[in-house]
This record gives structure tokens, C-alpha cells and sequence, in this order.
């Protein structure tokens, strides 16, 4: 029996095994949500807010909302998207673009929110530093605010941060929304640095530049205010005078690649880098403009010449917007030669002899009509504008990425221009406009033109006064931004979204209405917001 | 092969012998119903010496190992290799008892003998109805639960990499279906349905006594002794909160008592791919590509010499002229082979038991730079310290060498242009056959060294038990089960492959361990009292602890392509770098209770208690009980008389099990990293991510199911129907949150489903004559109907995540197909935004317009049933046995029906009827260069899944002892074998498929997905010769 005994002793130890602790869990790889009380966490934290910019800028879903669909651009021949550009019924709520940026912007609303209201529970960080970055933060929450103004019209508000589960949301009044964003950078703006250390930080003048946008668009929105323009030219002004920014001499510099892109001419750049491990998913800018160029005779694809996506087909109207023979910008914007990289399709001439070398030019897009005679001397490829196809047109060379490590890559390195200070300029431009001001407004457009110019042809840019109108400023600005994910917001602004797609865009001439001003909301918004669509309702038309 | 009731024998042997001192207690074989009459010899008188040789009753075998005891003394003995024995017998003994495990035990009267020669039958009732339950055996008589096993036999039949694969059709409510064919690939196993959206629905797997952490992947199939499958909630109660997707115990093989048998067990097949994918050849393609520009204006048929020029570049042309269609599937594919080789020593006496195994077994895929390679170790040694204690291990060792499980050049064949030229006048490899700069020779990706897909695996995996016998009936049992995994996965991609283009080659590493333990103690308690009330009571404690490390490196630009992903230090850039830890432990306690009155009515009781690690403080804990009864109707008096009926058994339970399957961590807020730059400078950040959620517990099914088992005709016709019913509430799911809150989702026990089914096994001896003909059907039938019963939204779907109440948790939902637009419909297409000569769908709502409210729910790859069948048919030593298993009613979603099948005019595409002006078909849309794919393209990929396979067919035989004897071997059989040489299905016939079986794995988030065929490794035919020999 002793035996016995001692046996239920050894169970009784072993079920004593049955503690508690080996049931806790503690968080080693994950990082717990109260890091961003840590100086180091609130870093991070405002890191992460800038960190969604990529989501929107130089990505397929950022371009193809706001190239697409335009009067500067249709489609080409490939891609998902087509339908952004026609305006068709597949242009819905459930548009994986459009979900795509409403979420990533409110998380980052959302990561804003966190970083604001536990600043002052931060301890152990420089005040100055810590304004710095609230001040950061909150021109980037005024950022995100204003895309989906833009985009989506009355849009949920919120500045706090949501800890808990939350399935209310509404949607806020224009001038609210508004009031908000212009709050937001007021208040950040004493508080930013002129410089700052970090290349890419918000700067006062990117505060400035963001203002006078948000004025310019105020004033044509339901938050219009009468001082609107007046202040947009005036913050605009600021931006151009006060911070040492400088229109480069030559704009084929502007879009130059390496050292950073760092340049004069930058106010806010969005940041990408050639380290693969904070790349995330990269500069993809440089795939969407470009023509078919890899299966034509003599030529294959190469890191120079980049990746055809062949997504963006510039429309005759962006075609005809330059008088190429003052204006450089056409050429400085366009590829207009490839040269022969590829041996083995170079073609022969009658005697089998290869009728070029490598290096030689393969392919020659003129711009303008050849006779079949000229066309015919030539011993390479020639596209004219009537030859323009769906997978052959004129290709944006401003976003080409060379310095990619091999032709395969998606991740291009290049930081993508988000505000320039030509922009600001004719920001300025179309405030002092619309404030009754056309002479003033004149001498902006007037510095952005001038730059433009071939050499010698200054004055035969300049326009006078007289000249300045709507339409003026929206080709000017075509001119100057082509591609650089302004123009939907700019057709927008200016309302003439319906009646330019119609006229210039010949895929969405017959889909586009008046309701495609705004974008759907996201089906997914509504919902799960409780009360669905009687709580958080659709756009009209959708 | 080894039979069914031997191996009874073994599991008694391991489990139960130590417990009771063999020669007195009886219950643990069963209390020998059925015993021999016993003759009485005269007058008692003192002997002192004893002896005789046992032998089998049917083979008049000498049988080694028989224990012999004097009844109501300590005095015993064993026999040996030749069944003699020699006794002293101490006086005032007048019975002998002879047992031996699967035998009856016998009781002699001494009867003043000296020599006593003993025949012993075998144990057919008591060994047969053994099964493997939890943390135990049971009679079957005396069990109450849903329980399907599957023997060693059926196991060993199918030459398959993947033990579960065994499991297909050969278990009612057990659906299994493959996940891929490149070598090493997982099965998808599906117990009774799915009840979980993301919690996971794979089935808790044991072997030997200790869960799992993993799947079966590492286990040698042919060391398997059985798999017994515990559907109902009175079979998987005892495994609590990991219970509810159903549990498959696997019972490894054991020594036994008696010579040392030595066998040798192999097989080598040869494998083909079941089909390829059909696709346009050369002169197809061109026409295919002209027809891609006709419709959009760009080809001029009044010159087509020029329009050829203009559109096809040389290579193409020369193509075109030459009449060339290269067949890049065919470059990928090579013969397959699969072989196995299994070197096994058993035996043991009556202390000590052993079984060794060795295995090796490679499987060369039918596509280059796939296979898989296993080497595996089994000792499994049991030891009877002394009457009271016993010890024994199982041991397992495993390493295995998978190549390309993340290597699919398949899909890059399908589009690759037929016309292009893949090697040059000698032989070379062109990288680009053609002029396309993103179609790069699918044949270069299996040039080797190209491509290095390859994960090393090894483990140690141990169940070590020590048992004490404290008292009459009550027993301790400890269990300890380490678990050393240590995984490597390398990934080498050269610069000339499709992935890097001529880019700088990419290598990868990814290493990983975990170790994990269980500790269990058990007491048992086992008494019958009055002869009428049996009780079994069984106490548990567990612990299990996981831990998992990774580290991983990317890299790019290896210096030297024959550095592999061995020297990544030496790479030019770094693309990433990452380590992980996760922790998880689960601490439980159970109790069951097993009565049973007079072997007629049958209650069982369980409950256990779970605490998880991954739960919040204060709801740590879930309690899980269940409750059975049953009823042997057999053994009422009014049925004993009805000859015809052998067994008859009515069972019901009712009873709660839980889904424990919470990543690790979820209840917890935390953040997300997040990647920014300044300049050049990296600037990671943090944002938030998860809400934690501190109230998350599990998921609990409840279900309740009703069996009958029968038996009829002296068990000539045998089986079981069970119908059953459960529910799932508290279903962790991700509560879609608007994403104006700053989240996503955040996890919540919200939701119900149900699944509701039946199921039928029936076995039947068809045939069992004289001359020694015998043919037997095994057949099984089940249905399961899936269900969503409420979401976080109450009765409101989820469209975004395609769940609907009332539907089965994944659904096909999208456009139906009706047609192509057709040229005198103009009117009515451009009314829809579309044009004539593309797909045609429904207006679901007749508002006029597409949209997605126009979207339906096309199907669901759910079977309206499933089922298995084997015949086995044997004459004189050879056996023949097919086996058939079928799904019938699910749809299956093929992307390379949509995927490569986009008629753009750029890549070549599944050789189908595709619309052109003279061509008016409603089945494929009209080729567009301008078009990457059609509008509504999805629509062309979902079909009727059905099918009905031969899954295999085997022929054998066995040679007759009077042959093996003169060779002194002790059996030896050769067959020869065939797998899945048949398939039947409408998608096969009709639509060019080639397998439609095949299951997508849960997703990132664990979250289930609907199956897919994609364009990868086709399924295969395997054919091979095997040969089982034991010395």
C-alpha cells in the first residue's frame, strides 16, 4: 500500500503542474499599442502617417484615378482599368481603386489622430521637436482630408483617435470638412520648419502651397467663401517668394533622376528610395505611360527605355496642346526616338544586309504627318500621328525610371513630385484670375512659360492679359503637369470635368455624366457603417 | 499485410496487458464470451512439472508467447519460439489459464496430467471490436460515438506521399480532396463540413496519444496501424476545444510478442500527367492572333501576305512557314516515378516488445525540379518493468527534401506563343523565342541550377508513456510527448528565368524550429461490478506548449549564380530581412465516465475544461461537455432470437466542443510596421493595426448525432447510418468595421452555421465459397449540407466577403454567362456598354444596366455527396481490389479557363470556339488585342465539378506457404498497381479540364477560400509493381 501511497503523492505533484502562468502571453515580436506614448513610439507613429502618401502617389490606383478619364489622357491598350476612363456602369461602389485609397487615407487619418491626441502624454521629447511633428501631422491629415473631399464630397470626419470598436460614421457638411483641413494647416504652418533636416518632411512651404490649393478648390465648392481666391494667391505667393524655391532653367532637369530628385523646384516630394527594404512597393509611375515599343523591329525591352504597360494613351487634344516650335515641353516631355538595342530583329534590306546597326535610331515618332514617300527613304520605323494605335503613341518620358537595377523591376526608386513650385505659380495664376486680377495672374503664368521656351523664344511665349482665360489656365496647367495626378482634380475644380471628357476623350464621350463629378463611396463604407445606406448614403447616380 | 484483429492485438497488448495480471483478470480481452467447453480429467492429484506446445486452433501454428498461468498462484510461464512451455505447479493448483493477446483464454483442469497440448482459437469477437478512442481503447459494443477507422490495409494500398491522402473515400463524412500534384503537396481534409469562416477547420490530428502541431506530411504512411476518425460530439468532447473539426487518431505499428519477424516492403512506379492542357498549336495561334487584330480594324484580309508582315515579327513568320507549333508544356514534362522502400524488424517477448522501421521514399514529379524525398525512422519499444509498471516509447524520426513546392513554370508554359523557336540549330536555349520582351522560354526555367525551390525538413517527434497500475482497476498513466521540428526553405532564382528577366538572381532563406510538448497524466479506473455494471472512468490533465522561431533573408544580386542562396552575405542588396516568435500553450482537464448495464445500455459522459494562452485573462477557460447513450438492441432477448441479426446498436449524443484556433496574439491591440523614407534614410514607422479584442473566447459546436450499427447474416453484411445535426455559434469572425473608424475588421465571437448530414458505410461479403472465392464490398456514402446561419450583421450578408446566410461558407458569386453578343444584337449591347462578339451576361435585375447587382451565386464546391467503394475480390492467393470514390454536385472555379483563356492575341490560350463574325458561337468571346482580357472574363471559368474516379486498382498475389516454407520466407506477395487510371467528368469530356478535384488551402487569415484549378502540375496516373516479403 506504500506504494500506492507514494503514487497518488506523484499525481497530486503532477497535477500541481496546473498553473496559471504558462497560460500568459506576452507580445515579443508584435509591439503593443502603447509604443506611440514612447518619444520613440510617436516618431514611428508620424512616420506611418507619411508612409500612406505611397498608397495614392505614383501607384496604379492613384494614376489611373486621376490620369484616366481626363481630357489629356485615354486608354491604351491593355490594363484592368479601363472602365475609370469610359465611365461605365463597372465604374461602382465597388471600384477596387477607389477602396483602396478611402481605406489606406483613414487609417492613416486614423494614425494621425493617435499620434495628435497622445502628444501631450509624451514625455521625454524636445517640445520644439514634438511641435514639429504634430505640425507634420496635422498638414498630412489636412492632405488626406482634401483628396477625399475631392474625390468622394461630403466624407466622414473625425480628429480623434478611435481605440474601440466604431461602426457610426456620417457624412460631414463640405464647409466643416473644409474648415477642418484649413484649421489643421493653419495651425501647422508657424509651427514647420523652413528646412527641415529630413528631405521629405512637410515644410512651411508645402504648408503654404497646400493652402493656396485648398483655397483655390474651396472657392468653386460648396464651402465657397468670397476671400477664397484672395487667399489662395496670397498663401500661393507665399510659397513662391518666401522659402528660396526657384524654377529650374531647363524643364527637362525638373524630372531628372538620381542625387534624390532633389531639386529647386520641390516643395513636397513623395518619398521613394533605391533601398529595397523601405522601397515598399515603389515608384510604379514609370510603367503606365509608355507605347509597345519591345516588339518592334530592332528594338526588345531594356532598364533605359522601361517596362510598356501601355495603360495611357495621350488623346489629340494633349497631342495639340504645345506650339512646338517655341515650347519645349513637347519634346522634353515625349519620346520621340528609340534606338536600336536588339541585333536580331534588326530587318534587312534587299541584300540581307541589316539596314541599321545597333545604337542607330529604330524607331522615329516625328509628331507630325510624313509622306509615304519621306516615310519610305527612312531605313527605320516611322510612326506618325496617323499611325497612332492603342499600343503605339507618344510615350511620358517624365516618370521613366533608368536607374531601376534590371528591367523587370516594379519598384522604381525615383521620388514622385507631389507639389512643384511651377504648380504654385499657377495656382497663383488662376487665383489672381478669378480674383480680377489677369495682369497679375499674367506675370506667373509668364515665368512658368518663359522657363518652357526653346532658347531665344522667351518672349514668344509670354501671353498678354487678354489672352488668360478658364481654358487657357487648364491647357497651361496640361502643358506644365501633364501626368502628374493633378488633372481630375483640376477638370473637377474648375467643372469642366463633363463637357472637356466629352469633347476630348472619344472612349468616355457617350458614358460620362454630371454625377461622375464625384467618385462612388466605397460599398464596403456603407455597409458596415451601422444604419447602412440610410446612415452613410451613396453618391447620386451610383 | 497484417489483419485487423492481430493488430487489435498489439493496441491490447500496448495499452492494456500491464494493467492486470494476465493470468487472472479477464477484462481486458473482453471477458472471453465465447469459450471452449473445457473437459474434465479425473481425480485431481499433486503434479509439480507441466509441459505441452500451443498452437493456432485453424493453422496449427506453434504460437510463441502464450502466457500460462496456475490459476490462483503467482506461478507462470511463456512459450517459446517452438509454443513449448514448462510449469512448475505449485500444489493445490488445479487450472491452468493460456492466454495470449487476440486469443481466447483458456482454463484446463490439470486433471493429474503432465502433458497438456492446448489448441488456441482465436478471439474474434473480443479483438475485432477493439477501436482506438481518446486517451484509450474501447470495445466497439461498448462505445457510443461516431467513429470511422481506417485499417493499416487501406492505408498501405495507396501508394500516396501524404497519409491523409489514405483517408479519401474510405470514411463516411470525411472529405478529402487534393491540394496540388507537384510532389509533397497537402491534402485539404474536411471533417463533416466546414463550421469556422476563419478559425480554421482542419481536424486535430494525434499520434500516438499526443496532438499535433502540423499535418501528416512527415508521417510514413506504411507505419500506420490504423487512423481512427471521431466524428460525434461523444468521441471528440475528450479533445475539448480542439475538437470540434473532428480528430483523427493514428496508431503507429508495435512489436509483439513472439519471433522476430523481418519484412521488407516496396514499390516503384511510374507516373504520367493525367492530360495536358490543350491549347492552340502554331497555325491556330497565328489565326487566332490575326482574328485578335481583325477586331479592331488592324488586319487587312485584302492583303494578308502584308498584314502577316506587318503584324507577326520573323521568328513568328518563320513559324508560320515552317509550319512550327512548339509544345512548351511537353519542355516542362518528363516521366515521373514514385518509389518506396520499407525495411521493418519486429518482435519481442513477453517483457519487452519492439518494431523498427526504416523508410525511404522519393517521389520524382512529373514537371522538372520537382520531388520529394522522405527518410524516415520508427522505434517503438514497449517494456514491462513489473507487474505494476510498464514504459514504452514511440519514436519517429523524419527528414525530407521537397523540391519545388514554390515552382510553378506551368502557367508561364500555357501563354508561351507556339509559333516561337525555343532552341536554336544547335541546340542552345533562347532565352526570348519570340520578340515578346516579357515571354522568356519556359524551358529555361527548368535549365538547372535556374530555379532552387527546395525545403529541408527534419523532426524528432516522440509519445513516451510510463503506466502504473495502482490498485485492482485504477490505473496512472503518464504521457510526454516532445515535438522537435526544424524546417529550411531555400529559394535561388538565376538570372535567366522569367522572374528575373536577366535581372540580378534573387535567393532566399527562410529557417524555422519548433518545438512543442504535451504532458499528460491520466488515471483510469476500470471495474465491473456485480458482472452487470461496468464503469470506466478516465481523469485527465494536459499541457502542450508551442514555440516557433523563423528567420528569414531576401536578397538580391548574387554574385555567382552557383552560390545559390548559400552565401547571401555576399549579395549587393539586401531586399529584407525578418525573425518571428510565437508562443502558445494550452493547459486542460477532463473527466469521462463510461457505463455500461449488463452490455445493453451504454451511457458516456464527458467534460472538459481548456485554458489557452491565446485568450484574454477571464476567458482563458471554455468547458465542453458532452453526453452519449446506447443501446445494443443485439443483445435484448427478443432479438438474440432472431438468427439473422448479429449487432445491433443504437447510439445517441449530444454534446459541445470548441474551435481553439485564434492566432496567437489576437487579443491584443497592436501596431504595424510601416516603411517610409527620408532621402536615402529609412523611416519605419508604427501605426495601429489590431483592436485588441479582450472578450474573444471559442467557438462552440454543438451537436448532436443518431447512429445504428448493424450487423446481419453472420456479419456478411455490416455498417452503420448516422444522421447528424450541428451548430456553431461564437464563430470567430472578422467583423467588417468602416474603415472610417480607423479599422478594418476586428475579431469577434459573432455568427452561426450549421451543418446537417448523412452518412452510410456498408460492407458486405458478396460472395465466400468453398473453393476459396470471396469478394467484398466496402462502400461508404455522405452527405453534408453547409450552412451560414447569421453574421455580425444578423441576417444580413456579407457580399464583400461573398458570405450569404443560408449558403454554404464559400460560394461562387458573380455574372452569369449567357451567351456571346451576337451581330444582330447591336442595339441591345451598346444599351449594356458592350459590344458585339463579347461575353453576355444576365441582367439579373433587368434595370438595363450591368452592375454589381447583377451578380448571382453561381454554386459552391460543396458536393451534394460524396463516396467510396472498394471491391476486393481474392481467389487462391490472389487478390484484386478497385477502388472507386466520387463528389458529385460541387462547382469548381478553373482560372486557366479564364486566366489563359483571354483571347488578347499576345499569348497563346486554351484551344477553344471563340467568336468571329462566320463564327457565331455563344461559348467564348471574340479575340481583342486591345483587350488583356474580356470584360466579365470570370464568367467563363466556373463549372460542374462532378466526378467519378477509379482512384486505384490493384492486383496481387500472395504466394502459398508450401512454397514459401522450401524458400524460408514467411509470406510473400508482388502486385501490381494502378492509380487514378480512370476519371469520369463532365468537365473533363466537355470542357478540356484535366482534374477538376483540387482545393484551394484557407488563406493569409486563415479565412476558407473557394477551390480553384489553376494552371500548375497537372494531376497524375501512376503505375507501379510492389512486393511485400517477411522472414
Amino acid at each position: 500500500m506504500k506504494s500506492i501511497k507514494i503514487g497518488l503523492f506523484a499525481i497530486l505533484l503532477l497535477m500541481s503542474q496546473a498553473c496559471e502562468n504558462i497560460l500568459e502571453e506576452d507580445v515579443v515580436s508584435g509591439v503593443p499599442i502603447g509604443y506611440i506614448n514612447t518619444p520613440a513610439g510617436f516618431e514611428d507613429g508620424v512616420k506611418a502617417v507619411y508612409s500612406s502618401l505611397r498608397n495614392f502617389y505614383a501607384t496604379e490606383r492613384g494614376m489611373s484615378l486621376t490620369v484616366f478619364g481626363t481630357d489629356t489622357y485615354t486608354m491604351g491598350s491593355d490594363g484592368s482599368f479601363k472602365f475609370v476612363n469610359q465611365y461605365t456602369s463597372q465604374l461602382d461602389p465597388r471600384t477596387s481603386l477607389l477602396t483602396e485609397v478611402w481605406n489606406e487615407f483613414y487609417r492613416a487619418i486614423n494614425t494621425a489622430n493617435a499620434v495628435i491626441t497622445r502628444a501631450d502624454a509624451v514625455t521625454g521629447l524636445d517640445p520644439t521637436r514634438k511641435a514639429i511633428r504634430v505640425a507634420e501631422t496635422k498638414f498630412l491629415r489636412a492632405h488626406y482630408y482634401f483628396v477625399l473631399v475631392q474625390m468622394f464630397g461630403q466624407v466622414h470626419l473625425t480628429l480623434t483617435e478611435n481605440t474601440g470598436i466604431v461602426t457610426e460614421a456620417k457624412r460631414t457638411a463640405i464647409p466643416e470638412i473644409y474648415a477642418a483641413i484649413i484649421k489643421d494647416l493653419e495651425e501647422a504652418l508657424p509651427a514647420l520648419e523652413a528646412k527641415p533636416i529630413d528631405w521629405g518632411r512637410a515644410s512651411k512651404g508645402a504648408a503654404e502651397h497646400l493652402l493656396a490649393k485648398v483655397y483655390l478648390t474651396k472657392a468653386t465648392s460648396e464651402a465657397a467663401k468670397p476671400e477664397d481666391y484672395t487667399k489662395a494667391a496670397e498663401y500661393a505667393k507665399n510659397a513662391i517668394s518666401k522659402y528660396g524655391y526657384r524654377l529650374l532653367s531647363d524643364y527637362a532637369r525638373v524630372f531628372d533622376q538620381g542625387g534624390g530628385e532633389i531639386n529647386d523646384e520641390v516643395i513636397f516630394s513623395v518619398q521613394y528610395t533605391n533601398d529595397p527594404l523601405t522601397n515598399g512597393g515603389g515608384n510604379n509611375a514609370h510603367v503606365f505611360f509608355l507605347m509597345e515599343y519591345d516588339v518592334q523591329p530592332g528594338l526588345q525591352r531594356d532598364v533605359q527605355n522601361g517596362r510598356p504597360f501601355k495603360r495611357f494613351r495621350p488623346t489629340n487634344y494633349t497631342l495639340g496642346l504645345w506650339d512646338r516650335t517655341v515650347d519645349s515641353r513637347y519634346e522634353k516631355s515625349f519620346k520621340t526616338v528609340f534606338l536600336a538595342n536588339n541585333e536580331k530583329t534588326i530587318p534587312k534590306d534587299a541584300a540581307g544586309k541589316p539596314k541599321y546597326v545597333l545604337g542607330d535610331t529604330a524607331i522615329w515618332l516625328p509628331g507630325y504627318e510624313l509622306t509615304a514617300a519621306e516615310i519610305a527613304a527612312k531605313r527605320y520605323q516611322v510612326i506618325t500621328p496617323s499611325k497612332y494605335t492603342p499600343k503605339l503613341y507618344p510615350s511620358l518620358t517624365k516618370f521613366l525610371d533608368p536607374l531601376r537595377p534590371d528591367r523587370t523591376t516594379f519598384e522604381g526608386s525615383r521620388d514622385f513630385l507631389a507639389f512643384r513650385l511651377s504648380e504654385t505659380h499657377l495656382i497663383a495664376a488662376e487665383a489672381l484670375f478669378y480674383a480680377g486680377k489677369a495682369d497679375e495672374a499674367v506675370t506667373f503664368i509668364n515665368t512658368v512659360r518663359r522657363r518652357a521656351a526653346y532658347p531665344g523664344k522667351e518672349t514668344a511665349m509670354e501671353i498678354t492679359p487678354d489672352k488668360i482665360n478658364l481654358d487657357f489656365i487648364l491647357d497651361e496647367r496640361a502643358r506644365e503637369l501633364l501626368g502628374e495626378q493633378h488633372r481630375w482634380f483640376d477638370l473637377k475644380r474648375t467643372k469642366t470635368l463633363v463637357d472637356r471628357v466629352k469633347k476630348h476623350n472619344p472612349d468616355a464621350t457617350a458614358n460620362i455624366k454630371d454625377f461622375h463629378m464625384l467618385r462612388p463611396i466605397p460599398q464596403d463604407q456603407i455597409d458596415r457603417t451601422a444604419g447602412g445606406g440610410s446612415s452613410f448614403p451613396q453618391n447620386a447616380g451610383y | 499485410m497484417i489483419s485487423t484483429r492481430k493488430f487489435g492485438g498489439y493496441l491490447l497488448l500496448f495499452l492494456a496487458t500491464w494493467q492486470t495480471s494476465l493470468a487472472q483478470q479477464s477484462l481486458l480481452i473482453g471477458s472471453a464470451t465465447d469459450r471452449t467447453p473445457v473437459a474434465t480429467y479425473g481425480v485431481p492429484q499433486n503434479v509439480s512439472r507441466i509441459a505441452g506446445t500451443i498452437r493456432d486452433a485453424e493453422s496449427n501454428e506453434p504460437l510463441y508467447g502464450v502466457s500460462i498461468q496456475a490459476k490462483g498462484t503467482t506461478q507462470g510461464t511463456v512459450t517459446d519460439v517452438q509454443g513449448n512451455y514448462e510449469l512448475q505447479v505449485p500444489d493445490g493448483a488445479t487450472t491452468l489459464i493460456f492466454s495470449s493477446t487476440g486469443y481466447q483464454m483458456q482454463e484446463i483442469e490439470i486433471g493429474g496430467r503432465t502433458t497438456i497440448d492446448v489448441l488456441l482459437g482465436v478471439d474474434d469477437l473480443a479483438l475485432e471490436e477493439i477501436v482506438v478512442v481518446g486517451y484509450g481503447t474501447q470495445r466497439k459494443s461498448q462505445s457510443t460515438g461516431a467513429i470511422s477507422s481506417v485499417s493499416a490495409e487501406e492505408i498501405g494500398r495507396l501508394p500516396v506521399t501524404n497519409a491523409q491522402q489514405a483517408l479519401q473515400g474510405r470514411a463516411a463524412g470525411v472529405d478529402v480532396v487534393s491540394l496540388g500534384s507537384r510532389p509533397g503537396s497537402d491534402v485539404s481534409v474536411r471533417i463533416r463540413g466546414r463550421r469556422s469562416f476563419s478559425a480554421g477547420n482542419e481536424p486535430l490530428y494525434v499520434l500516438d496519444g499526443i496532438p499535433l502541431s502540423g499535418g501528416l506530411g512527415d508521417i510514413n504512411q506504411q507505419d500506420i496501424q490504423s487512423m481512427e476518425i471521431l466524428k460525434d460530439a461523444s468521441a471528440t468532447a475528450i479533445y475539448g476545444s480542439r475538437g470540434a473539426n473532428g480528430v483523427v487518431l493514428i496508431t503507429t505499428k508495435r512489436g509483439k510478442t513472439g519471433r522476430t519477424v523481418v519484412s521488407y516492403d516496396s514499390y516503384y512506379g511510374i507516373s504520367e500527367p493525367l492530360n495536358t492542357v490543350d491549347l492552340f498549336n502554331g497555325a491556330e495561334f497565328a489565326e487566332y492572333k490575326r482574328e485578335s487584330r481583325r477586331a479592331t480594324g488592324n488586319y487587312n484580309d485584302a492583303d494578308p501576305a502584308a498584314a502577316d508582315a506587318r503584324l507577326f515579327d520573323p521568328v513568328e513568320l518563320d513559324g508560320i512557314k515552317t509550319g512550327r507549333s512548339t509544345d512548351y508544356q511537353d519542355l516542362l514534362l518528363r516521366d515521373g516515378n514514385q518509389q518506396s522502400h520499407q525495411l521493418g524488424v519486429s518482435g519481442g517477448n513477453e517483457k519487452t516488445q519492439f518494431g523498427i522501421s526504416a523508410n525511404y521514399f522519393d517521389e520524382q514529379g512529373i514537371v522538372y525540379n520537382q520531388d520529394f524525398t522522405r527518410y524516415t525512422l520508427r522505434i517503438n519499444i514497449d517494456h514491462q518493468i513489473s507487474d505494476r509498471i510498464r514504459v514504452g516509447t514511440s519514436t519517429l524520426g523524419v527528414y525530407s527534401i521537397r523540391n519545388g513546392e514554390g515552382f510553378n513554370p506551368y502557367g508561364g508554359a500555357l501563354e508561351e506563343n507556339p509559333l516561337g523557336k525555343p532552341f536554336d540549330d544547335n541546340g542552345k536555349l533562347i532565352f526570348l523565342p519570340t520578340t515578346d520582351g516579357l515571354r522568356t522560354n519556359p524551358a529555361a526555367e527548368v535549365v538547372p541550377g535556374a530555379n532552387i525551390d527546395e525545403t529541408k525538413r527534419t523532426r524528432i517527434f516522440s509519445s513516451i508513456y510510463g503506466e502504473i497500475k495502482l490498485f485492482d482497476g485504477l490505473s496512472y498513466r503518464l504521457n510526454f510527448g516532445p515535438d522537435f521540428q526544424n524546417g529550411r526553405y531555400g529559394r535561388f532564382i538565376g538570372s535567366q528565368t522569367n522572374n528575373r528577366r536577366g535581372g540580378d538572381p534573387t535567393a532566399f532563406t527562410r529557417n524555422s524550429t519548433l518545438f512543442n510538448y504535451t504532458l499528460e497524466n491520466i488515471v483510469n479506473y476500470n471495474k465491473t461490478f456485480s458482472s452487470l455494471h461496468n464503469v470506466n472512468v478516465t481523469l485527465l490533465h494536459s499541457i502542450q506548449q508551442d514555440r516557433y522561431e523563423e528567420f528569414r533573408t531576401d536578397v538580391r544580386g548574387v554574385p555567382a549564380e552557383t552560390q545559390e542562396f548559400y552565401n547571401l552575405g555576399a549579395a549587393t542588396i539586401i531586399q529584407g530581412v525578418g525573425s518571428t516568435l510565437v508562443e502558445w500553450a494550452l493547459q486542460s482537464f477532463m473527466g469521462r465516465v463510461n457505463y455500461g448495464f449488463n452490455n445493453k445500455y451504454l451511457l458516456t459522459l464527458t467534460g472538459r475544461v481548456d485554458g489557452s494562452s491565446r485568450l484574454a485573462e477571464g476567458n482563458k477557460y471554455g468547458f465542453f461537455p458532452s453526453a452519449a447513450v446506447g443501446w445494443n438492441i443485439s443483445q435484448e432477448e427478443f432479438v438474440k432470437n432472431i438468427s439473422v441479426i448479429d449487432n445491433l446498436k443504437l447510439r445517441a449524443s449530444y454534446g459541445a466542443t470548441g474551435n481553439s484556433a485564434v492566432q496567437p496574439y489576437q487579443t491584443q491591440a497592436l501596431l504595424a510596421r510601416t516603411v517610409y523614407a527620408f532621402g536615402s534614410n529609412g523611416a519605419y514607422g508604427y501605426r495601429p493595426n489590431v483592436i485588441g479584442n479582450s472578450s474573444l473566447q471559442w467557438e462552440t459546436s454543438t451537436s448532436l448525432n443518431i447512429g445504428l450499427d448493424f450487423g446481419f447474416f453472420k456479419n456478411r453484411l455490416s455498417g452503420s447510418v448516422e444522421w447528424y445535426q450541428t451548430n456553431t455559434s461564437d464563430l470567430l469572425l472578422r467583423r467588417q468595421l468602416p474603415i472610417t473608424s480607423g479599422y478594418n475588421s476586428v475579431l469577434e465571437n459573432i455568427g452561426e452555421t450549421s451543418n446537417t448530414g448523412f452518412e452510410a458505410t456498408l460492407s458486405t461479403v458478396n460472395f465466400d465459397s468453398d473453393n476459396g472465392f470471396r469478394w467484398s464490398t466496402d462502400f461508404n456514402f455522405f452527405t453534408n449540407t453547409e450552412e451560414i446561419v447569421s453574421l455580425y450583421g444578423g441576417q444580413a450578408n456579407d457580399v464583400g466577403n461573398n458570405w450569404f446566410i443560408g449558403q454554404p461558407i464559400t460560394v461562387y458569386y458573380d455574372f452569369e454567362k449567357i451567351g456571346i453578343w451576337q451581330s444582330n444584337e447591336v442595339d441591345e449591347a451598346t444599351k449594356y456598354q458592350r459590344k458585339v462578339g463579347e461575353i453576355k451576361v444576365r441582367d439579373q435585375n433587368g434595370d438595363g444596366k450591368i452592375d454589381a447587382a447583377d451578380r448571382i451565386i453561381l454554386g459552391s464546391d460543396i458536393p451534394d455527396w460524396s463516396g467510396g467503394m472498394t471491391n476486393t475480390f481474392e481467389f487462391k492467393g490472389v487478390d484484386l481490389s478497385i477502388f472507386i470514390f466520387a463528389r458529385q454536385g460541387n462547382t469548381i472555379r478553373s482560372r486557366f479557363h479564364d486566366s489563359n483563356n483571354n483571347l488578347f492575341g499576345r499569348y497563346n490560350n486554351l484551344d477553344v470556339d471563340y467568336w468571329t463574325p462566320n463564327n457565331p458561337t455563344n461559348a467564348y468571346p471574340r479575340p481583342n488585342q486591345n483587350q488583356e482580357f474580356p470584360v466579365n472574363s470570370s464568367t467563363l471559368s466556373y463549372f460542374d465539378g462532378s466526378f467519378i474516379k477509379v482512384r486505384n486498382v490493384a492486383l496481387g498475389y500472395t504466394f502459398p506457404n508450401s512454397l514459401t516454407n522450401k524458400l524460408k520466407i514467411q509470406s510473400l506477395r508482388l502486385y501490381l498497381s494502378a492509380q487514378n487510371p480512370l476519371l469520369f467528368s463532365n468537365y473533363v469530356s466537355e470542357h478540356k479540364g484535366i482534374d477538376p478535384e483540387r482545393a484551394l488551402a484557407p488563406d493569409g487569415n486563415n479565412q476558407e477560400r473557394s477551390s480553384e484549378v489553376n494552371a500548375d502540375t497537372p494531376s497524375t496516373r501512376l503505375f507501379l509493381f510492389g512486393l511485400n516479403v517477411s522472414f
